[in-house]
């Protein structure tokens, strides 16, 4: 297919800030936690914004792709009816690993960037692209901690998931922002060796600065300096779409007004 | 492409890598080889923070009773009790109020009231 193109400016819908994401000016799309709803039960106010003709796109947590185990068709299974229940044109997870050994680790982790975590990750990609019945991007994941022995950059790792599995992109540029302050990524290199036209949509987030580790906590406001990443985006491709997560700690609708507004400006700004 | 052998290969290997890591991470095993100690114990601290938030908020009343030793307590419960793949959130809210009052630390929970629906 041809990407999804003009999503705009969007907003992750969560429960707690449902009626602001409904009645806050600006907001082209949004995005819902796969994991959160439930078939034939969907939230009253995901079906108003449906009504509205606002594209809603299930973003998915817990399929664990980057995981040794093969993907587990359950989960994949009940992404695909989320994605058809809210007619989604594509849907997305992470290129990480949140189960093993038996054991959850609450929380998306980075996969080691080798050669057989690269074909794992393919392997358990082109299964859940089989079985899902809309196109699946895949997002960059903020790490703390980097696995030794890499033998790709972040970059190289992501451009060689797509050229083998047709996948598409979802950039989050918090993340990173978040590995260029905590593991040294170069965000410029990513952004040269990552396929911009398989380039689905970005993600912007907040976070916080915690002596010398930045934490994306997605509870706090956008640093500038995320801004600046979605600007060096912006500098090399108009993206299809940008949305805004924020996950706790909700400001006012005020704030989360100027917020989208912002990355409007960087978008349009850019746009020309 | 990949042959079958391969990638099963492949699996078992990242298997061990994966496992060897949320072992230390979550219960305290041995930091795997070639990782820097310091992020480590970020990241271990972060994946602690994160879980002690979610059962903080599912479980507010069993926090409040606790108090100060809500933090200290919830920390020595998770390193015994990682997450088990495939738990949900609130089994291990509910694990942990249970291992409390195992320790004596929390009150014996109050007979539930009948609610309305199951009353007649």
């Amino acid at each position: 297919m041809a990407g999804i193109t003009d999503l705009g400016v969007g907003i992750g819908w969560r429960s707690e800030i449902d009626l602001t994401v409904e009645r806050l000016p600006g907001v082209d799309f949004v995005e819902v936690v796969a994991e959160n709803l439930h078939i034939g039960h969907l939230p009253e106010s995901v079906t108003l914004l449906l009504e509205r003709g606002i594209p809603v796109l299930p973003h998915a947590v817990s399929l664990s792709l980057g995981g040794a185990d093969p993907v587990d068709l359950n989960r994949v299974e009940h992404l695909g009816k989320i994605a058809e229940a809210v007619g989604a044109p594509m849907v997305s997870d992470h290129v990480c690993f949140v189960r093993a050994g038996g054991l959850d680790s609450g929380h998306l982790m980075p996969v080691p960037r080798t050669k057989d975590a690269l074909d794992v990750l393919v392997a358990n990609v082109r299964l859940a692209q089989q079985n899902l019945p809309v196109p699946l991007a895949l997002e960059n994941v903020a790490a703390l901690l980097e696995w030794p022995d890499g033998e790709l950059t972040e970059g190289q790792f992501l451009a060689e998931l797509v050229e083998r599995t047709d996948c598409w992109l979802l950039v989050d540029v918090a993340n990173l922002y978040a590995n260029a302050r905590n593991i040294g990524t170069d965000p410029e290199r990513f952004l040269d060796e990552i396929p911009l036209e398989r380039l689905a949509y970005v993600h912007v987030a907040g976070g916080e600065q915690h002596g010398d580790v930045y934490h994306d906590t997605h509870a706090h406001a956008v640093l500038p300096e995320v801004l600046g990443v979605l600007d060096e985006l912006c500098s090399r491709v108009t993206p299809p779409g940008v949305l805004l997560e924020r996950d706790d700690n909700y400001p006012s609708d005020t704030e989360i007004a100027s917020e989208l507004a912002a990355i409007r400006a960087v978008v349009d700004k850019r746009r020309g | 492409m990949i042959g079958s052998n391969d990638l099963s290969a492949a699996r078992e290997r990242l298997a061990k890598q994966q496992e060897a890591l949320l072992i230390a991470l979550l219960a305290k095993g041995p930091v795997p080889a070639g990782f820097d100690e310091q992020r480590f114990d970020v990241e271990r601290r972060a994946l602690l923070s994160k879980r002690r938030g979610i059962v903080r908020m599912l479980g507010p009343a069993v926090a409040d009773e606790l108090g100060d030793r809500f933090r200290p307590l919830f920390d020595a419960y998770a390193v015994e009790n990682p997450r088990r793949a495939g738990s949900r959130a609130r089994e291990d809210a509910a694990s942990f109020a249970e291992w409390c009052r195992a320790a004596g630390e929390l009150s014996v929970k109050r007979k539930a009231r009948w609610k309305f629906w199951q009353s007649n």
